[in-house]
This record gives structure tokens, sequence and C-alpha cells, in this order.
């Protein structure tokens, strides 16, 4: 399990990513954290002719508090992301997702920017992006441009940056008051990717009326899925079991024929999605509740 | 109180009869002698070591499950940067023999030569300067396959038209015979009740940190062969080298390293065989192969025990078994190469469990597939076995409406009654079953599980408690594997002591470190003996070639025999030191003894020589040599159990020597909606006589939960009809880590062996024979209300979820 | 073949310059042209943490890291651990615990649990067990692990409170 040969080469600045990727086209692999890349590697999955290691630009290791999101460079490792004061008390969804990611010798190298980059439908950076409409800021050859996060997660592995375009930040709203939110995850072990999971938030005004409702299933399609549909049947109403059970078999439902593996089939993973969904409508609706 | 083991020769069987007026380190927990060269990261593993000139081997390996190998064309990696030589199949053909196996005759060449059988198999091997330079090389390789149909479902491969793995044998059947023990068919046509139930039992496997590795020399001018590596059984592993690469037995020299672990699947036979050849093919430069993770999964000694049950048990109206009937489908894979079905006879050892069950038949049908052949692991063969037994008490348990615990104990073999022989032959020891289960009942404070668990029912959750003992048998013999066709009786294993003229103490042995421990057995039981600290005695691991008789850890018997050995040959040393002594004190030696380090006159206070000055006189002073004494303070004794009987028509012998037992109770929870599972509660009460050194029992134990774990839930090698692997990392085959690997709670108890060396058991894979079952019990505790029943390992969430589909509404 | 690459980095306090091929591994860096062969190599694909190693003081998988990732870096390995034939504190535990078996997995085990250690002398349970998650261990079921890192933890702050430096 040794990687194949290939050229190696760590710009200092963004500018001259960009144009070794032109440069090289589809031949480069950006390296960030390499805890996706470097396993494909050694195991000769992966054969790119040169690695472009974008750990020596300044700037792309930040966790800013902007006006409404914390906006994280590309590079922050996620171990940064968890330790940091920032995240914990401003975004605690944010903290809670990253705890889920692998384990603590993993996160000292992988970073958020890898993560999104990397596109691994049962990844739990992706799946948060989509839940909040994060933005993604990538830089290519015309310059910077901002990709919702609708926008970004095309299929398996796979996004809207183009070929010569780096990721460079990831700007993740904050949650609007009296809103509550769950992480459900089931995996056979802990710290793997999950077989399938679900982030919900719930916001409820004074009265205990759902105002806003997200939710996002990851795992099971080709990109994390949000489940807009059953969204809004929670919306207006004053969510309880009836709606979360109603909720959640809409958005298992409405699911395309789920991923289908050695852990979970198919139908067990439409099911899977069905039971955390529930689960995480109502968690994220009780924690509202506490904070509103 | 001693045991003769042999004319001459006296071995105690307690502690308390060791030359000692106070044994001051066995019994006792003391640091492992092993541990700072461990800590420190200077055991030298076999990945350590490097040799002048040494060059890195890697291995293309067959894509296909079964295929006819067309051409290998080499020529471009030949000729690529950095390699130095190419071995294929047709190297193998003119320098080597296939494989022998259990059964015989179901092993192939180190590398494929006609075709291959499994994904996986080894194809071409090429010896580079670096191992990236290697594998650069591999892809350079061109081979020609033309894929036949493959066999992949055992329960079709004995199918008139199913593929062949083995054309010459006509048949993908290796061996098919039926055990019969007592009047089977009467007790089953007398019983009150019957229950019948089918098992599955998928691969998984052993999974040491440290992958197999080895560095092989060959001498072309001798024609002689030297390996280093991580073997788990040095001696055995050298004889076939021998065999395979016709070498006369002497001319093999095996140095076994200490190693990652092993638990049965280090392997190796193949890596060995190729980088020996690599070398003879390069003249004589060492040639190392490191087996990497993926190629462990998927063509190393990881995968075991593949196997269909289909078992009834037989009861009268009081809940007494009366019967029990195995039928074993067992899917060894594409050989029979290692040990083979081996792994199938070895519950003949404990056929019946804990029970006074009188009559028992084992039917048994292995069959050949396109996949990679089995390997031991951890337990041999009982794990899957006591799944099944253990199983069918619970099952029986409650249909006749009795108490899981009441129901076992009313089938215990009495502890008046031992030693016991069960109906497949073997005789245990010693035990007390109920000493055992009241034990963990109190422990576990079984009557408020129950109530916690009836509590959580109320509340919709999905609570199950597991109650499973078994025996594990110790101290493996031969014999106990006539029934697949292994020869022999008896596994000597012995110590070479000696003295040096400053009194320091050397012990040679012919095994590595393997992580359990026995250098610091050794030195606590040599120590006591010597009277002397644990730090003036050495524990030197040799060579096949210098080594006394040995076979090394496996089948629980290292701690035992090398005990053994230990003693025979201190007992020999202490017959010559007392010689000296005497001639030193002017006494007869009828008067000396050794007691606490010093030579002395029995019953006169003061007349006594401390042993490294008997010992000194005996290597530097030939004029004070009593006649008859050689100047050499050295005795090599090796040990095997005695009163071994060789296997009846029906595969009936006494076999292995010890039989530790253990009760453990397991609460989990059963996820209803997702099947996930999750282990709340774990008790263990376990007796393996007397405990040489406490902390490595537990630690042996604790080990052993936490592989039962992964067999109960996580690890499992899936093949898809293909003969693919899809399980081929460790992101998809599921090590347990910290947090699924329950903290128990345990109690040791001490039924000491009359037979054995300081009235030990074998011990090192008790937990192993019992979690897996406790949790599957556990787990069918927690749903059996519903309608279903979880009759598959491992029960993995995806599995548990289906049967719950079946389950009925409002349970 | 492709253009090797002169690095200097520090391992365990010494200063190396070293000519790698872009590919190499930094475990296959320090296990053969360092000779530090006390980091190990379990599965080469992340998962079984032998090869954890600390990187600028963080424990990383050192199988799944380039060297050239690590130029000008310091690299911290088990081989640090031990001074003038005194076991660290925390290797003392796990001897005392009886935190190994085979000991294939404990460098690894080793350098995790001082990265913990470090950053927070005083882990919650929860705080040790995301930390050893992160290590597979075959031989022991964690428990003597578990009970070793409370066993180190109280073996350091001891040594804190009677003024040491370990
Ligand atoms: C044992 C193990 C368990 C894991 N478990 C989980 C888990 O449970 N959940 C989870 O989400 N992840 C998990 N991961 C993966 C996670 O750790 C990775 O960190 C993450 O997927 C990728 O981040 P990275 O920085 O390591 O990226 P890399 O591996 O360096 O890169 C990944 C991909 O993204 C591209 N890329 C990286 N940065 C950029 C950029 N700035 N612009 C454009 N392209 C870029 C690379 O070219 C590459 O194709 C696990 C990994 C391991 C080894
Ligand atoms: S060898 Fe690096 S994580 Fe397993
Ligand atoms: S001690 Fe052997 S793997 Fe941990």
């Amino acid at each position: 399990m040794k990687p194949p040969p290939f050229e190696y080469t760590a710009p200092t600045s963004i500018p001259e990513v960009v144009a070794l990727l032109q440069e090289h086209d589809f031949e480069a692999k950006i390296l960030a954290g390499g805890q996706s890349l470097m396993p494909l590697l050694n195991m000769r999955l992966a054969r790119p002719s040169i690695l472009i290691d974008v750990a020596r630009i300044p700037d792309l290791d930040y966790i800013r508090a902007t006006d409404g999101s914390i906006a994280i460079g590309a590079m922050t490792r996620q171990r940064s992301v968890e330790l940091a004061d920032t995240v914990r008390t401003s975004h605690p969804l944010l903290y809670a997702t990253t705890m889920h990611i692998a384990h603590p010798q993993n996160r000292n190298q992988g970073t958020l920017g890898g993560s999104i980059a990397h596109a691994d439908p049962a990844a739990e950076y992706p799946a948060l992006a989509l839940l909040l409409d994060a933005e993604m800021r990538a830089v290519g050859p015309d310059g910077e441009r901002t990709i919702t996060a609708t926008d970004f997660f095309i299929t398996y592995l796979t996004t809207s940056l183009e070929a010569a375009e780096v990721l460079t930040e990831v700007r993740l709203p904050l949650l609007p008051p009296r809103t509550g939110w769950s992480i459900q995850e089931l995996t056979r072990r802990h710290g793997d990717y999950a077989l399938a999971g679900v982030m919900a938030t719930i916001t409820l005004d004074g009265g205990g009326q759902c105002t806003e409702a997200r939710l996002v299933l990851f795992g099971v399609g080709a990109t994390p899925i949000r489940a807009s549909n059953a969204e809004q049947m929670l919306i207006g109403t004053k969510p309880g079991q009836t709606e979360f059970v109603a909720a959640a078999a809409k958005a298992s439902g409405d699911l395309d024929e789920p991923l289908s593996d050695v852990h979970a089939s198919a139908e067990y993973r439409r099911d899977l999605a069905r039971v955390l969904t529930r689960r995480a409508l109502a968690e994220a609706t009780a924690n509202a509740a506490g904070a509103a | 109180m001693a045991i003769d083991d042999r004319p001459g020769i006296t071995i105690p069987n307690r502690i308390e009869d060791l030359p000692t007026s106070q044994a001051r380190f066995i019994g006792r927990t003391v640091d492992r002698v092993e541990d700072p060269m461990l800590l420190t990261g200077r055991a030298e593993f076999i990945d350590n070591l490097s040799f002048p000139g040494m060059l890195h081997c890697a291995i293309l390996r067959s894509p296909h499950a079964h295929a006819r190998v067309v051409s290998i064309d080499i020529a471009e990696a030949s000729r690529a940067p950095g390699v130095l030589a190419v071995l294929t199949g047709e190297d193998c053909q003119r320098w080597s023999q296939p494989t022998p196996t259990v059964p015989e005759g179901w092993g192939t060449y180190c590398l494929a030569t006609d075709k291959v059988r499994f994904v996986g198999e080894p194809v071409v091997a090429i010896a580079a300067t670096n191992r990236y330079l290697a594998e650069d090389a591999l892809e350079l390789i061109t081979v020609e396959y033309e894929e036949l149909p493959p066999i992949v479902d055992a329960t079709k491969a004995a199918d008139a038209n199913a593929p062949l793995v083995f054309e010459d044998k006509g048949s993908n059947v290796m061996l098919q015979r039926v055990f019969t023990w007592g009047d089977v068919d009467g007790a089953f046509a007398a019983a009150a009740h019957v229950f019948t139930e089918t098992f599955r039992w998928h691969r998984l496997g052993a999974n040491p940190i440290e992958t197999f590795g080895v560095i092989s020399q060959w001498d072309p001018i001798e024609n002689a062969l030297t390996c280093h590596g991580s073997f788990q059984s040095q001696y055995h592993m050298a004889l076939a080298r021998s065999i395979v690469l016709g070498l006369p037995s002497n001319k093999v020299r095996l140095m076994s390293q200490p190693h990652g672990g092993s638990f049965g699947g280090k392997g190796g036979a193949r890596g060995t065989d190729i980088t020996a050849l690599l070398s003879r093919k390069i003249g004589g430069r060492p040639v190392k192969w490191i087996e990497d993770r993926m190629e462990y999964l998927a063509g190393g000694s990881s995968q075991s025990w593949d196997r269909h049950y289909e078992a009834s048990l037989a009861l009268d109206a009081n809940g007494t078994v009366t019967g029990f009937k195995v039928k074993l489908l067992d899917d060894l894979g594409a050989t029979a190469e290692g040990w083979g079905a081996v792994s199938a006879a070895k519950p003949l050892a404990a056929f019946t469990g804990c029970y006074a069950i009188p009559v028992a038949q084992y039917d048994l049908t292995i069959v050949a597939t396109n996949k990679l052949p089995g390997s031991p692991y951890r337990g041999m063969g009982p794990p899957p076995h006591n799944f099944v037994l253990e199983s069918l008490m619970d099952i029986a348990a409650r249909e006749l409406g009795i108490d899981p615990a009441d129901l076992r104990r009313r089938n215990y073999i009495p502890k008046d009654q031992f030693p016991y022989t069960i109906a497949s032959g073997n005789e245990y020891d010693s035990g007390d079953y109920d000493l055992a289960l009241d034990t963990v009942l109190e422990m576990s404070d079984y009557q408020k599980l129950r109530a916690e668990q009836a509590a959580a029912r109320a509340e919709g959750r999905l609570l199950g408690i597991g109650l499973v003992n078994t025996i594990e048998p110790g101290v493996f013999d031969w014999n106990a594997y006539a029934i697949v066709g292994q020869p022999g009786t008896g596994v000597p294993e012995g110590a070479t002591v000696s003295i040096d003229v400053f009194g320091k103490i050397n012990v040679k042995v012919g095994f590595s470190l393997e992580g359990q421990g026995q250098y610091t057995v050794l030195t606590q039981v040599l120590a006591d003996y010597f009277g002397v600290e644990l730090t003036d005695v050495r524990v030197v691991p040799c060579d096949t070639l210098s080594a006394p008789p040995h076979f090394g850890p496996g089948g629980s018997r290292l701690g035992v025999s090398i005990t053994g050995a230990a003693l025979g040959a201190a007992d020999l040393l202490r017959q010559k030191l007392i010689k000296v002594a005497a001639g030193l004190l002017q006494t007869e030696p009828a008067n000396v003894e050794l007691m606490d380090g010093k030579l002395q006159i029995t019953g006169v206070p003061g007349a006594e020589i401390p042993l490294a000055q008997v010992a000194g006189a005996m290597i530097a002073r030939s004029d004070l040599l009593p006649p008859g004494v050689d100047p050499n303070a050295e005795a090599t004794y090796a040990w095997t159990a005695t009163g071994r009987t060789p296997a009846d028509d029906q595969g009936r012998a006494k076999s292995y020597l010890t039989a530790a037992n253990a009760c453990h109770v397991v609460l989990v929870e059963v996820d209803r909606e997702t099947g996930h599972v999750e282990i709340l509660k774990y008790f263990i009460a376990d007796d393996c006589g007397t405990r040489l050194n406490p902390a490595n029992v537990e630690g042996m134990t604790q080990g052993g939960v936490a592989q039962g774990v992964g067999a109960a839930l996580l690890e499992e090698y899936c093949y898809n009809e293909d003969g693919q692997l899809l399980t081929s990392t460790f992101m998809d085959y599921l090590l347990p880590s910290v947090y699924e690997v329950p903290m128990t709670e345990k109690k040791a108890l001490v039924t000491p062996s009359p037979f054995t060396p300081l009235g030990a058991k074998g011990v090192g894979e008790g937990a192993m024979h019992t979690t897996p079952a406790a949790i599957l019990c556990a787990i069918n505790d927690a749903v059996a209300h519903l309608g279903v029943r979880a009759t598959a390992v491992p029960a993995s969430p995806h599995r548990l979820w289906t049967l719950l589909q079946d389950a009925k509404p409002g349970g | 073949m492709a253009t090797p690459r002169t690095i200097t980095l520090s391992v365990n306090g010494t200063t190396h310059q070293v000519t790698v091929e872009p590919r190499t591994t930094l475990v296959d860096l320090l296990r053969g042209d360092l000779g530090l062969t006390g980091t190990h190599v379990g599965c080469e694909h992340g998962v079984c943490g032998a090869c954890t190693i600390l990187w600028n003081g963080k424990a990383v998988r050192s199988c799944i890291m380039l060297a050239v990732q690590a130029d000008g870096s310091e690299v911290t390995t088990v081989e640090s651990m031990a001074q003038d034939g005194e076991l660290h504190p925390i290797q003392q535990a796990f001897m005392e615990a009886h935190g190994l078996q085979c000991g294939f997995c404990t460098p690894g085990f080793l350098m995790s649990i001082s990265e913990l250690l470090t950053r927070s002398p005083d882990p919650t349970d929860e705080e040790i067990k995301d930390t050893l998650g992160g290590q597979i261990c075959r031989c022991t079921g964690y428990q003597s692990i578990f009970t070793a890192v409370r066993l180190a933890i109280k073996k350091l702050a001891d040594a804190r409170a009677a003024g040491g430096s370990a």
C-alpha cells in the first residue's frame, strides 16, 4: 500500500494554486489534510501527477465570527474548529457536528475545506453546509465566486468547483434565536461514517409554532439531501409526535433509491432515514422549546 | 503434592510445593518483563529488522475468484527501476511443492499456476530495492485470465453441477463424516422435547494489529534457508517449509520475532515460501515481505469460521438434556492450507459444554469454495459451536418456561464427578460450575437485572440478558485433530534452564513475544524456584535449530506447558546441583535440599551454600566436581501432557488436558427501530485453576471479550456472488473500539487442575468462547417476545432490523 | 520517477535534513531513513492508529501524511518519552496497569495520550474515550488502557506537585 509516484508542490499563494491547477488540469490534486486523499493514494485508487499542498498558504486557516455567520478558512483543521471557543459558544451545532467526524487524530489533520470539497455523501460537514445554506467561496482563473450549498454538491464526491478552482472559505450562518437542533446518526462503530444521518433545526415562535424547519439527510444518497417537503409540513404547526412522524415519513419517502452497500440495503437506509428524522425533529423541537 | 510427570522428574502441582518457604512472584501480579522494551518501541518486530543487501517484495494478486491463468507477461516489470527478481508459478513448480494440508491434497503452490481460486491469491511476486518500486513494477505485469464460474455459496458447493475448486478431486467436498457418541437416535426418540434451529456464523477473523512479515535468505551454496518472521509457531512453520521447499529439515532455520499479536491468524506460510524462492532466484540476497492490511484482509490468515449449522437438543420432562446433535457445513474456502479443517474438529474437546449430556452426534461436512482459505482464530472451533449450544439451551429454557440459569444448573456436570469424560471423548480435569453460576448471578444482581428489563419493556424498550457458560479446553494435543487427518499425540514444549557462574539464570525457549506475557510467567516460576529476583532471570528466545523441542503459543497451552517445561528443567538442574552441593557440604545427596535459593542439609540449620556458589563451583572447579556430574549447570526438559490417548474410530480421545470454565452475564439494549445493539453491563466469573499471574489472566479475558464483541456485532467478511471481497479495508471490516467494548466486572474462581504444573489451566481463549454466545443470547432475550429469533453472527444492525420487520406488532 | 525534495524537520529535538521522493509517507521516513522504528504500521489507511505521532504537538496518523508535509515541522515519536533510562510516567502507568499485551499498538496510544494530557491534564472520562476511540488495540479490550490513563494522570499530577518536570 504505497502511493504511486507524483510530483509535489507547496505554493504559498492562492493565485499560484490556480495557475498550477490550470497548468495540470485534471492531473493535479489539491492536498489539504489528506485524511481522505492519502488513503486513496496509498491504495492507488487516486493517481494525480502532481499534488498541490495548500497547507502553506497563509490566510486559509482562520475562524472568524462575522455578522450572522462564522467564516472558516478552507485549511482550518477540524480540530481547530472543535477547540475554538467562538465555535463552542456561538455555534454549538458546528461544534457537535465536528465531534461526529472520525477521531481527534484525524481531526488534527483533516480540514473543514477538505471535507466540503471531498463531498462524501455520508460526511457531516457537507450535510451541515446544506442544512445552514452555507456559502462556499472559491477562487479560480476568473477570480472569486460564492457558491451556495444547494448548488455546490452535485453528486457522489463531486462538487460544482471547476477543475482550476480552489475552495477558500466556508461561511456557516449562525442559528436564529429560539432554534433547537439535533444530529442523529447510526454508525456501526463510533467515529465511522454514518450508515444514515439526519440533521435538523427547528425554530419556534413565542407561542411554540414552528417558523422555520431545516432538515438534511445524509449517507442515504449521492449527496446530502435537503428534505424541503418535510420541512414545509412542519412550518406553521405546533410540532409534536404526529407532525414528526408525518414529516419523517415524507422525508424518507421522498428519497430516490438510497445507497446500498455491505452495511445497509437501500430499504434499510430509507427506514433509518425515517426513524432518525423523527428523532431529530423531536430533539430539535424540544431544544427549541428549551431555548425559547 | 506433586505430579510425577516422568520417572525421575517431580513437577509440583501446587505453588506451595515449590522449593521456597513463601512464593514471592508466582500467583501474583507483577510488572511484566516484556513491557519496558515494548513501551519504548524497542522490541524487534519483524519490520524493524533490516539486513545488508535486503530486497523488498510485493505481490500481485488475483482479481478473480476463479479463473484460468492463460498467460503472464513479466517482461516489462523485470526491466522496471529497482527490480531484481520476478517470481511466477513456473518457478514454484520447479522449486517447490504444493503446501501440505489437513485434510491432505487440498493445497496449491504459493503462487498460482494453472488457475486462481480466490480473489487475493498470489500470482506474481517481485523483489526490488524498496517497496514503493516493487509496487510500481506490479503495475507493469500483464496476466491474461479466462474467467470461470466461481462457487461462492457453500450450500451449493456439493451440487452436481457446481464449479470445482480442484478439478482433480471431482467434488468440492473436502471431508464428510458423522461422529456418533452413544444411542443418539434412541435419546431423541425418547425425548419429551426436541428443539431444533439453524444457525449461521459468518466469516470473521483475527486481525492482529501487526500483519505478518518475514525476511528470508536462501543460501545458494549450502542450499539452506534462514527466515526471520512473525511466526506464531516457528517450529511447525519450519517443518512445513522443509517439505514445501524440498530442504532437509536441519537446513531450515526459522526465528520468530516478537510480534504484534496473532490470535491464530498470523499465518505467513505463503509469504515465507515466496520470499524464500525470490531469495533463491536472486542468488541469496535477503528478501523482506511485510503483508499490508489490504493483503491481510483479502489474502492473509484473516478469515475464519464460515459456518452453517443445524442443531437439535433433546430434553426429558424435567428439563434434563438427554441428547445433542449438530450438523455443520463448514466453508473452508479455496484450500485446506494452514490448519485447514482442524478448527472444525476442536469442538470435540468440549462438545457438550458444561453439561452432562450423555449422547451426542456431529455430522460434519467441509467444503471448498472460491473464497480465501480459512485460518485459525482464537478459540479455533468452539466459539461458533458454543453459540449454537448455548442458543439452544436458551430456546429450550424459554419454551419450557424455565429460567435460563436454572436450566443450565440442572444440567451441569456435578463437581464431585471430575475428572469427567464427555460424550465426545475428552476428559475434563476439574471444575465447579454451580459456583461460577452463583458467583455471576450474585455479582450481576441477576434478579434486579430482570426487574430492570421488565421496567424497560413497560416503556417499550428492549433490554435483554444473556447468561452463558462455557468450557475452555486448554493445552491442546494433536490427537484432538485425528478426525480430520492430523497425525500425532503429544505436543512437546521445551525449556533449557541454566545458571551461570555468577548465579544468574537463563532460560532458552522456542517462541517469541506475542502478547500473553509468557516470558513474565517463566521468570516468575524460575525466580521462585531458585529463590532469586525477577531481574536475575532472563528468557532467551532461540531459533528452530537451537531451541529445545517446542510449539509455542496456541490452543491455550503455552502458559501450562512452558511452566511444566521450566519446572522439569529446574528439577533436573536441582538434582545436579544437589550432587555438587553434597560434595561441598561433605554429605550424601539424599541429605541435601534446595530451599529459598540455597542448597542445605535438611534439618541442619546453617549447613547451607548459596545457589550461585554451587553453580560457580560446578562450572569453574572441576577439582570439586563429584564423579558422574558434568560441569554444566544446565538442564533441558520438554513437557507434554501425560495420559493422552489416541483417538478411537469415533474420534474420541483424551485430548485437551484442562477444562477452564466461565460464566458471563450481559445486559444489552436493542434499538427496536434501527437494530442497533448497545451493551449496558457485563459480568464474568471465571475459573482457570491456579492463576500464575492474575493480571495476565484478566488481560486475556478482557481482550477475549473485545474480540467477542467484534464477532457478535461488528466483524464480517462479505463476498458478493462473484466472489469479490466487499470488506477489504478497516473502514468496512470493523474492529471494535473503546466505545463498543464494555468495561467488565470480573471475579476469579480457583479450582486447580489436579493434573498440571502448579494447577494452572489454559486460559487464552475463554472469553472468545463465551462472549459471542452471551451477546446473541441477550439479544434474543430482548426480542423473543416479539416472535423473532436472531440466529446469525454478527448480529449487525441491518440483520436485526430485517428480523424486527417481522416482529409481532405491539410486543 | 518524481523529483526528490529536500526537507528539514526536527524529530524528537534533533534536526534532520533528508531528501525524499514526494510520495514517501512520514511513517516510512521515520522508520526507514531515520531508523525510528518505535512508530508502527497497522493499516496504512488511517484507521488503526498504530502510526500515531505528534506533529507540532498534535497527534496525527503518520501513515496518511507525506514526509514532505512535515517539512519545517516538529515531530515527536515514542522514542522521545523515556529519558535517562527512566520510563515516562505514562509509560510507567501502562506497565503498572497492564495497559499492553503485544505492545504493537502501544506507541500510538502513548502519543495520543500524551497529546491529551498535555492539553488537558485533568480530562473527563468522555475526553479520554474520545482520544482512545481513535486507537485500535486488538489485545487488551481497552479496560486496562483506560485504567493506565487514569493512573498516568495521577502520576503526572504528583510529579507536578513535587515540582518535577514530567
Ligand atoms: C479513519 C477515518 C475516519 C473518518 N471518518 C469520517 C467521518 O466520520 N465523517 C467525515 O465527515 N469524515 C470522516 N473522515 C474523513 C475526514 O477526516 C477528512 O478529513 C475529510 O473528508 C477530508 O478533509 P482533508 O482536509 O483531510 O482533505 P484531503 O484528504 O486533503 O482532500 C480531500 C479532497 O478534497 C480536495 N480538496 C481539499 N481541499 C480543497 C480545497 N481547498 N479546494 C478544492 N479541493 C480541495 C482534495 O483534492 C481531495 O480530493 C474520516 C477519515 C478517516 C481516515
Ligand atoms: S497505520 Fe496509520 S492508522 Fe493504521
Ligand atoms: S496490545 Fe496488542 S494491539 Fe494493543
